[in-house]
């Protein structure tokens, strides 16, 4: 669906911090959402936790820089990541021109996602979480 | 965003085409299509940024000049009407209280330029330093609408709307001119490195904004053919620092010396008295512990951001107080505070962002090549 401005993919999962789940068998491909890219706006850096890292669900799992601001990544979901998206240590543009596809980050191997979940909005949550947000 | 906050002339426009920001108690732009898209007009092109925010301040009497003369460091005797100087006034300690651009307007009355973030304070030192001098320091901030047009192509711009010859106004010197029919003045001065202009459109209270409307978009009109982009608080920042600016309150501020900040320049202690002369000269006898320095990372990576330490082999030097993207050399820059012993010029240093010691060289100011870039371009 599009709200105000954002485009807020259905099928996917959110959290407050503005990092999105797609679910991928017992995998999770995680990113940022496109309402957290135009805020942050023309992103020049992207840095994510090496792949076999540990990551707990909203903690720190890396940082996005634009030109003037550094921001931290959290992680929506608790587990392994298992592979990070390279592409973007030399195209971080990505995570503006496509930021639920090829703007992802990384992908996690799930402990429970189950648990996660309960933590996590639907993209309907998430949308009325942004009308709150912009007024 | 709170109602409290001051506005300018030009609101309705930024809000309509900007995304705003909190900045020194105003609501201001940020960006508009972008700060790199801004940033690079500027350098190749042209942009113009509203800069109303800032304080101004009008100094009428026949004692002006030696008013100024004690609250300043530079030598104000030496402006010929018409003409401007960037300097700075310090407090007893010699620590910076701003930084500014003076203008002298006719022999025995100044325009006095500074920072946003600085305006009650200046105004009140002015006017209490005042007290000795036969003079009358008058706040003009609400009055006078100021707009910065920057870039290698801001006097063509200009000139389609101004009745005087710019062409005639060197590099700080200022003049009167109609601009699109309304009084205005100008200078040849700026913030971003490059040639430009500072516009301010005189007698247009907050009230009765109309006056600078019509001069913002006649010059934004004007500059259609050379790809004029209006500029927000993020270019004016990226943009002051590539060419090596200091922003008052990041690098410097009442605790740092203008001989630290690499201002020598404008401390003129041949002057009989100033405020802050005795200090100063004790450190320009004795010589600095610390100064101010450019910084440029030599591998792709974060950017360096204020108050990163800074370390050559195991030992801290110094930290960082501006650090961002340079939209231009498309890599992270730096100023910062280091050691004397370490502050030269090609030197390797560290910077520790967050978990990792990342390597930078110590450059000069402009970071940019000036034969290609800035105002002294080769054309």
């Amino acid at each position: 669906m599009r709200v105000l401005d954002y485009e807020i993919p259905d099928k996917l999962y959110y959290s407050k911090e503005h990092e999105w789940v797609r679910l991928e068998g017992k995998e999770a491909v995680v990113g940022i959402t496109d309402y957290a890219q135009k805020q942050l706006h023309e992103i020049v850096y992207v840095e994510v936790q090496k792949e076999g890292s540990e990551v707990k669900q909203f903690q720190t799992m890396g940082t996005v820089e634009s030109v003037k601001s550094v921001s931290d990544v959290f992680s929506p979901v608790t587990g392994k990541i298992t592979k990070v998206n390279r592409e973007l240590t030399d195209s971080p543009e990505r995570l503006n021109e496509d930021p639920y596809g090829k703007g992802w980050l990384a992908k996690i191997d799930l402990t429970d996602f189950k648990k996660d979940m309960e933590k996590l909005l639907t993209a309907a949550q998430y949308a009325d979480y942004i009308k709150t947000m912009e007024t | 965003m709170s109602k409290s906050l001051r506005r300018t002339h030009l609101y309705q426009f930024h809000k309509q085409n900007a995304k705003m920001v909190e900045f020194a108690g105003f609501e201001m732009p940020i960006w508009y299509k972008g700060i790199i898209p801004e940033h690079m007009a500027v350098r190749t092109r042209v942009g113009m940024f509203d800069i109303t925010h800032m304080g101004r301040a009008i100094i009428t009497g026949a004692k002006s000049e030696a008013f100024l003369n004690h609250v300043i460091t530079n030598d104000v005797s030496i402006l010929t009407p018409l003409s401007a100087q960037y300097s700075v006034m310090c407090n007893e300690n010699g620590g910076i209280k701003d930084d500014f651009v003076l203008s002298r307007l006719e022999l025995e009355k100044f325009l006095i330029v500074y920072n946003s973030a600085n305006r009650e304070k200046d105004y009140q030192w002015l006017v209490q330093n005042s007290r000795a001098f036969n003079v009358k320091v008058e706040d003009v901030s609400d009055n006078i609408a100021m707009f910065a047009v920057q870039g290698h192509n801001a006097q063509q711009t200009l000139q389609k709307i101004a009745d005087a010859d710019l062409s005639r106004i060197e590099r700080f010197k200022c003049g009167w001119t109609k601009l699109a029919d309304e009084e205005g003045f100008v200078s040849r001065t700026g913030y971003t490195g490059e040639d430009g202009f500072e516009v301010f459109v005189w007698n247009t209270p907050l009230s009765n904004p109309e006056k600078a409307v019509k001069v913002w978009n006649a010059i934004l009109e004007a500059g259609k053919e050379f790809g004029i982009e209006p500029c927000g608080l993020g270019a004016r920042d990226t943009l002051r620092l590539e060419a090596g600016m200091c922003l008052y309150g990041n690098d410097i501020d009442e605790a740092i010396t203008p001989f630290e900040a690499g201002l020598g320049f404008v401390v003129k202690l041949k002057k009989e008295s100033f405020i802050g002369r005795d200090i100063l000269t004790k450190q320009k006898a004795e010589g600095i512990k610390r100064k101010r320095v450019g910084l440029r990372m030599l591998e792709k990576g974060p950017s360096p951001r204020p108050k990163q330490e800074v370390w050559k082999d195991a030992q801290k030097i110094g930290y960082v107080t501006s650090g961002m993207f340079s939209p231009l050399l498309e890599g992270g820059i730096a100023m910062a505070y280091v050691s004397i012993e370490q502050a030269t010029e090609g030197e390797a240093v560290t910077v520790k962002v967050r978990d990792k010691s990342l390597k930078a060289e110590i450059v000069k100011f402009p970071f940019y090549d000036p034969t290609k870039y800035g105002y002294a371009r080769q054309k």
